[in-house]
């Protein structure tokens, strides 16, 4: 055979064998389609008998979206009171479907209620059946639905459930919001502890993609724990002051010039003018003290413009202010201010124990301590404590955040509290209305406090005295036109007054011992966060 | 550098008179000349002939074993310390920290001219640490704080402030 000869027979060989491959491959398509065809009819069959002899379809399904239709004669049991007190009746109950897992003829669920959750159960039975089974099993993760089941006491504690001791014996099951099949985060994944996520190797989530789905992530038990102690910071708040008769007080939050310098204030629009949004309501309260009021404190928003992406920065935030006529010396004020923290530090000690343990289990951290009464120290203490560790620092310097920390960290090893005072910080360093010091004019009565070696609040005894305001606003070169209204009202009789601000989202942090504080805001508002 | 650490060293040998050094090269190798006209070049042969010279040739060690870990540390200075970049400054830690767990000195039980060449060439680094990583790195401070103190070693070099408490919790490492 000459050459092209063997190679034409060769292709033609190549050609037979991709044709009986092709033929193959042929048959075996049809093969398939046919039995899928088969199965297509078979389970179209099923359907329609399943249809047909569903005994149980009254007992599932969707429900028509609720337009407040009727008003139907159902309590809901709370998924947190599900106790074996209960065990045998037959209960109602609204929750969402945590997780979902069929098996054969049963459908295991867990029905979650905020930070509560409880095992519910449908099995193959008298009231339940195979397609409601399935109608369960295919019910999206973070649907709300209602059930009606039977409290059943179980012999072994359901580890994964906060109702350990009782299971749900699932009787009726309508969906009263379907959620989409696919969730932009898991929850399970959102409330793993980090390190744990890295040794398993197993999904954490980050925390921009939580903010951006912030909605689902506050359903959380960490989130929810967490929002729920700074709902009670708040309260424990007010109660205290209020006790201490104190009067609550609401700002305007437009204002017409600064109080703590222009450089970080958002300007708005205003009309013809331009107005700024209140850094503090420093201004405010101050003239309410002026205005005879004596003790006044304030919960409201609070705007900061300054461009610091850090863990602990917000461009909006809440504050908790406290301004307070003293008699003779601003360390009353102190004393009040730091007794309200104490008093809410123990509230959330005694009444927030579930919550503190919540977020402990992902984001672990020592308990807070704290001492009766308060440890006070001195500015200049705390140069000679960071000196003595090795820092180089100004007598008149202001602490810078690394130094803050050492500081807290060398406080907590010698005095065993992660709350304290530093008193008298250099003059230089603080707003125009802070008060000299009489004894030495380089240092003023201004104070900070802080938690884990964070700052917490600032404040300071004021100038009530119209004439040093004066020059103190012409030494820091404050318009003097701008805040006119302001030195105005110190002209009539002011009583010296001391006062603070804390900011709550950063007292909720530094309590659990977090490291970001959009972690305790809802919706974090920050140079590059808008939305949600 | 090497010059104001080589006449520290004369001081903490108790030498009287005083060498005259110069430098060669790009890296300022030290050179020592001699009165009998030949010359030593390098840190660690002029540092051990000073040892010899002020007679106190127990600070090169005093058994075969301790003299082959001293020549260690010796090299280690010279080759891994010096002129290493600041992402080596861990590594260099991690390793001092490890090697210092169970010692007081770097070999054996007495100071010897390694402790005190090391001493000298991590200064800057442990100078820069943080109060953190000097707790991080607990052994090498524990060591250094030693040899700073120890009489007649620190001379030029300024004292660096050691907490004798830990104030970080130790999950925090």
């Amino acid at each position: 055979m000459t050459k092209e000869q063997v190679k034409s027979s060769a292709e033609e060989e190549q050609q037979a064998a991709q044709s009986k491959k092709a033929l193959k491959k042929q048959q075996k398509e049809a093969e398939k389609a046919a039995k899928k065809a088969e199965k297509q009819a078979k389970l179209a069959a099923d359907q329609q008998t399943t249809e047909e002899d569903d005994f149980a379809q009254d007992r599932y399904g969707v429900c028509v979206m609720m337009q407040s239709q009727e008003k139907l004669d159902r309590s809901l049991v709370r998924v947190c009171e599900l106790t074996p007190d209960r065990a045998g009746q037959t209960v109602w109950v609204r929750a969402r479907i945590h997780t979902s897992r069929a098996k054969g003829k049963q459908c295991f669920l867990v029905l979650r209620q905020q930070q509560f959750n409880v095992q519910a159960l449908v099995a193959v039975g008298e009231r339940a059946s195979k397609q409601m089974v399935k109608f369960a099993a295919n019910i999206t993760k973070e649907s709300i639905v209602d059930v009606e089941a039977v409290v059943q006491k179980v012999e072994q504690k359901i580890e994964s459930c906060s109702q350990q001791d009782v299971e749900l014996h699932i009787q009726k099951l309508f969906v009263v919001s379907q959620a989409e099949p696919r969730l932009p985060l898991q929850l399970d994944d959102a409330v793993r502890p980090e390190v744990e996520g890295e040794e398993e190797g197993r999904a954490t989530v980050n925390q921009d993609t939580r903010l951006d789905n912030r909605v689902i992530d506050l359903r959380t038990t960490t989130s929810q724990a967490i929002f729920r102690l700074q709902s009670g910071v708040c309260q424990l708040f007010r109660e205290t002051l209020t006790k201490k008769g104190f009067v609550e007080i609401q700002t305007p939050k437009i204002i017409s010039a600064a109080s703590e310098g222009g450089a970080n204030v958002f300007t708005v629009s205003y009309f013809k003018t331009s107005a700024y949004l209140a850094q503090s309501p420093q201004l405010y309260k101050q003239m309410c003290i002026c205005a005879d009021f004596d003790k006044v404190f304030c919960v409201g928003p609070v705007f900061r413009a300054e461009d610091s992406n850090t863990h602990r920065h917000l461009t909006e935030f809440v504050g908790l202010d406290i301004e307070m006529a003293f008699n003779y010396h601003y360390h009353e004020v102190i004393d009040s201010i730091t007794d309200t923290m104490v008093q809410i530090f123990k509230g959330l000690r005694d009444n927030f124990q579930t919550e503190i343990q919540t977020v402990c289990k992902q984001y672990t951290s020592e308990p807070f301590k704290f001492l009766e009464p308060t440890l006070r120290l001195e500015f200049k203490e705390a140069v000679a404590l960071l000196r003595s560790a090795g820092v180089e620092m100004g007598d008149e310097e202001d602490l810078s955040t690394p130094n803050e920390k050492l500081l807290g960290r060398l406080v907590k090893e010698k005095y065993d509290t992660d709350f304290y005072v530093l008193d008298k910080y250099p003059l230089a360093v603080r707003p125009f209305y802070t008060m000299p010091d009489p004894h030495d004019p380089k240092y003023s009565n201004s104070y900070d406090m802080f938690m884990r070696g964070e700052e917490i609040l600032s404040g300071a005894q004021r100038v009530h005295d119209a004439q040093l305001l004066t020059e103190r606003a012409l030494h820091h070169g404050i318009d003097l036109e701008k805040i006119k209204a302001y030195i105005d009202s110190f002209r009539y009789g002011a009583p010296p007054h001391a006062g603070g601000g804390i900011g709550l989202e950063r007292v909720t942090m530094l309590y659990l011992g977090l490291h970001n504080v959009r972690q305790t805001s809802m919706f974090p508002r920050d140079p590059k966060r808008l939305t949600p | 550098m090497a010059l104001r650490e080589l006449s520290s060293l004369e001081k903490f040998l108790g030498l009287n008179k005083l060498n005259k050094y110069s430098t060669q090269g790009e890296r300022k190798v030290p050179v020592l000349q001699n009165n009998n006209g030949s010359s030593l070049v390098g840190l660690a042969t002029i540092s051990s002939h000073l040892v010899r010279e002020a007679k106190k040739r127990e600070l090169l060690g005093d058994s075969p074993e301790q003299r082959a870990v001293v020549q260690q540390w010796l090299e280690y200075r010279l080759t891994r310390l010096d002129n290493c970049s600041k992402d080596e400054f861990k590594i260099i830690l991690r390793e001092l920290n490890q090697h210092l767990v169970d010692k007081v000195y770097l070999a054996g039980n007495s100071i010897t001219l390694a402790d005190a060449l090391m001493y000298y060439g991590i200064h800057h680094i442990v100078m820069e640490l943080a109060v953190q990583q000097k707790e991080k790195y607990l052994n090498v401070t524990r060591w250094f704080d030693h040899i700073q103190h120890y009489p007649g070693v620190r001379h030029h070099l300024p004292p660096v402030a050691v907490l004798r408490n830990r104030v970080y919790p130790s999950s925090q490492h």
